[in-house]
């Protein structure tokens, strides 16, 4: 049986805004509590799920937080710092040459770096499994929104075809190995029910899969509204404008989540649809529902 | 009812930038704020980047140029729209402006090494800030030219408030770059034959960054930083004139923000930023409120029979919980950010598409009408 919750990477991005971080947590959540090792990474976010699911501490250490469930916000500097050790190992040569004030300042505009060396600790863990030290069942990955998504993912391959044979581009063959195997790695397009959200999820997939060769698994909805209200329930309601207009804004935002399910359809993946929320505040038990949904909706 | 006003502002002001997060609807305001402006008897330039191809098409934008194109009076009279002064509309091509920034810009003999040289295509396109920046460059370049009263910047979607704002010190910081030249200076000198050899010479610091990232990108981002070596001075003085317009007091900002939890903490801490850095906070604009139920709805549920009535308390229920919701985002909101005058602006049954739309999203930006 291989559905979505089977893949090992779990790539999650969209649009500013839909949500990708409440669908990143809730698929952790729900993942961990089916007893795999998850660790669920965000990408320098000032440790918003952190805040979100009640760790506010973890930094860009993989830190176990509860069963199952190891967290981290990967940050540039941290990471590069794990990455050059790992070359040299001389911690003092690092502190002499990475450590220095120029150097640090250089070494931000080396295109790519940045990325390659955050995406290459995430799959440096994918990479532990089944059971070397850091090696874990799921890794769950709150990526930035689109266009930031896809310069971080696309990174392998374009230093793959770019650069001339050299340390970074045999890094790279073996990230996109991993990123491109449709057993392990699957991305899940976050959208929302308005226009802009679903050109977006539209145009993401088209980007993943020709250009970056990534397997698109799962599309979520957010915020989705199901018609409730018909035509005769409108003419009972004659009279009562109050009412009137609630349900015809309700079925207008009905008809738009069914907009959206009709264009989104055109992905050819599986669409799932998240209820809308109205709580002032997501919590917990939101996203615990949420996690659970989206298993059932995408086993 | 009537509330608070951004008419002064957009009689006095030159420039307008839209900033917040992606994904509040900062695009659609920007329009909306032009052509209220443009209603007011100024001339305004809305400058967006990567509209909904409904909006655009409504502007009439239909030819997706980097120039500004007037939004035709016959197309804003089809909507029962007359504004005292033209309406002007242009997209944003950011690739297209930093290429056009490199012609400009170079010296004859290094423009093509520098626009078919790799780094540059990162610059231009991946670089964090790049695209920041050259929307501020742009938006310095219509300052000097649009013969617009008043200029709409809608802004990228930035995750960031401080990617934005330092957009120009950091591209600047790339293009102009002390440690580089501390770095490569040997190599920057030397001719290309010589190249790698001055920068495998060039002492532990280069090797051992050699190693990691390849010896040959090195060499090439040497090569990129001698080609653009040349035009730094202009950079400089360019950037120079973008800050300086940021900060001049002919420039104003309008935070987009939403009500809900997320969207909330990002605009606060924008609008921190916005303030420390002394820049001009014309007005928080909370988009896509959830407005309150009728009063009446409780009272018309009398008589009505089941599923329905049921059906009908749950919807009832739901909507007041989202605008409840709304409210509290919306107060907290204006706790964090006064005396900058709040405007809030109700979600409309459909999306902001066409020019009546916009029309009536700008009566909430006038104070002609409101929620609170």
């Amino acid at each position: 049986m291989s559905g979505l919750l089977d893949r090992r990477l779990l790539l999650v991005t969209g649009k500013g805004g839909v949500g990708k971080s409440t669908v990143a947590a809730s698929l952790a959540l729900r993942l961990a509590a089916a007893g795999l090792r998850t660790l669920l990474c965000e990408v320098n976010a000032d440790r918003r799920l952190g805040r979100m699911l009640g760790h506010p501490e973890v930094g860009p250490d993989v830190a176990d937080v509860e069963a199952n469930l190891s967290m981290v916000d990967l940050q540039p500097d941290a990471a590069m710092r794990e990455y050059v050790l790992s070359k040299i190992r001389l911690e003092r040569v690092y502190r002499a040459v990475f450590e220095n004030r120029m150097v640090r300042y250089f070494l931000r505009f080396v295109p790519a770096l940045a990325e390659t060396v955050m995406l290459g600790k995430v799959l440096w863990h994918l990479r532990q499994w089944p059971d070397a030290p850091g090696g874990f069942d799921r890794i769950v990955m709150d990526l930035p929104a689109t266009g930031h998504a896809l310069t971080l993912l696309g990174v392998p391959q374009s230093l793959v075809s770019a650069l001339p044979s050299g340390p970074m581009s045999s890094e790279a063959d073996w990230m996109l190995d991993l990123l491109t195997d449709p057993v392990i790695t699957s991305a899940v397009l976050v959208s929302l029910p308005e226009e802009l959200p679903v050109n977006e999820t539209l145009e993401l997939t088209d980007a993943l899969r020709t250009r970056l060769r990534i397997r698109v698994g799962a599309v979520v909805l957010n915020q989705s509204v199901e018609s409730r209200f018909g035509p005769a329930d409108l003419s009972a309601l004659a009279g009562r404008p109050g009412l009137s207009g609630l349900v015809q804004t309700y079925e207008e935002d009905a008809r738009r989540t069914e907009e959206a399910v009709e264009r989104l359809r055109a992905i050819d993946a599986p669409l799932l649809r998240l209820p809308r929320l109205v709580r002032p505040e997501i919590r917990r038990e939101e996203l615990v529902s949420l996690g659970d949904a989206l298993a059932e909706g995408l086993r | 009812m009537s509330g608070p006003s951004l008419e002064e502002v957009l009689r006095r002001r030159r420039v307008l930038v839209c900033v917040g997060a992606g994904g509040v609807g900062k695009t659609t305001l920007a329009a909306a704020v032009a052509m209220r402006a443009a209603a007011l008897g100024r001339s305004a330039l809305v400058c967006t980047i990567d509209p909904a191809r409904r909006l655009a098409n409504a502007l009439g934008l239909t030819w997706l140029g980097n120039a500004p194109t007037e939004v035709s009076t016959e197309v804003l009279a089809g909507a029962g729209i007359q504004l005292a002064a033209p309406l002007q509309a242009m997209m944003l091509d950011l690739k297209a402006s930093w290429d056009d920034l490199i012609q400009r810009q170079a010296p004859p003999g290094q423009r093509d090494r520098i626009l078919k040289n790799r780094f540059y295509q990162t610059l231009s396109t991946a670089l964090a800030g790049s695209q920041e920046y050259i929307a501020l460059e742009r938006l310095g370049q219509l300052r000097d030219r649009s013969d617009a009263e008043l200029i709409v910047l809608d802004t990228p979607p930035t995750a960031h408030a401080l990617d934005f704002l330092d957009a120009p010190s950091r591209v600047l910081d790339f293009l102009d770059n002390e440690a580089a030249r501390w770095l490569l200076d040997p190599a920057l000198r030397a001719s290309r034959l010589s190249l790698r050899l001055a920068l495998w010479g060039g002492g532990v610091a280069a090797k051992t960054i050699g190693r990691i990232i390849g010896g040959d990108t090195l060499e090439e981002l040497a090569s990129f930083l001698g080609a653009v070596s040349g035009m730094n001075d202009r950079f400089r003085e360019r950037a120079r004139a973008v800050r300086a317009l940021l900060a001049s007091p002919e420039t104003g900002f309008l935070l987009v923000a939403g009500a809900t939890p997320e969207r909330r903490e990002e605009a606060l801490r924008f609008h921190a930023v916005l303030g420390d850095r002394g820049l001009q906070r014309d007005g928080v604009v909370v988009n896509r409120v959830q407005e309150e139920p009728p009063a009446s709805a409780d009272a018309e549920l009398e008589g009505l029979s089941e599923p329905l009535r049921g059906t009908l308390l749950r919807t009832l229920g739901e909507a007041r919980a989202l605008s409840e919701r709304d409210r509290l985002g919306i107060r907290l909101l204006r706790d964090g950010t006064a005396p900058t005058p709040l405007i809030a602006i109700p979600r409309f049954p459909a999306e902001i598409h066409d020019l009546r739309a916009l029309w009536r999203a700008g009566s909430y930006l006038l104070g002609e009408a409101a929620i609170l």
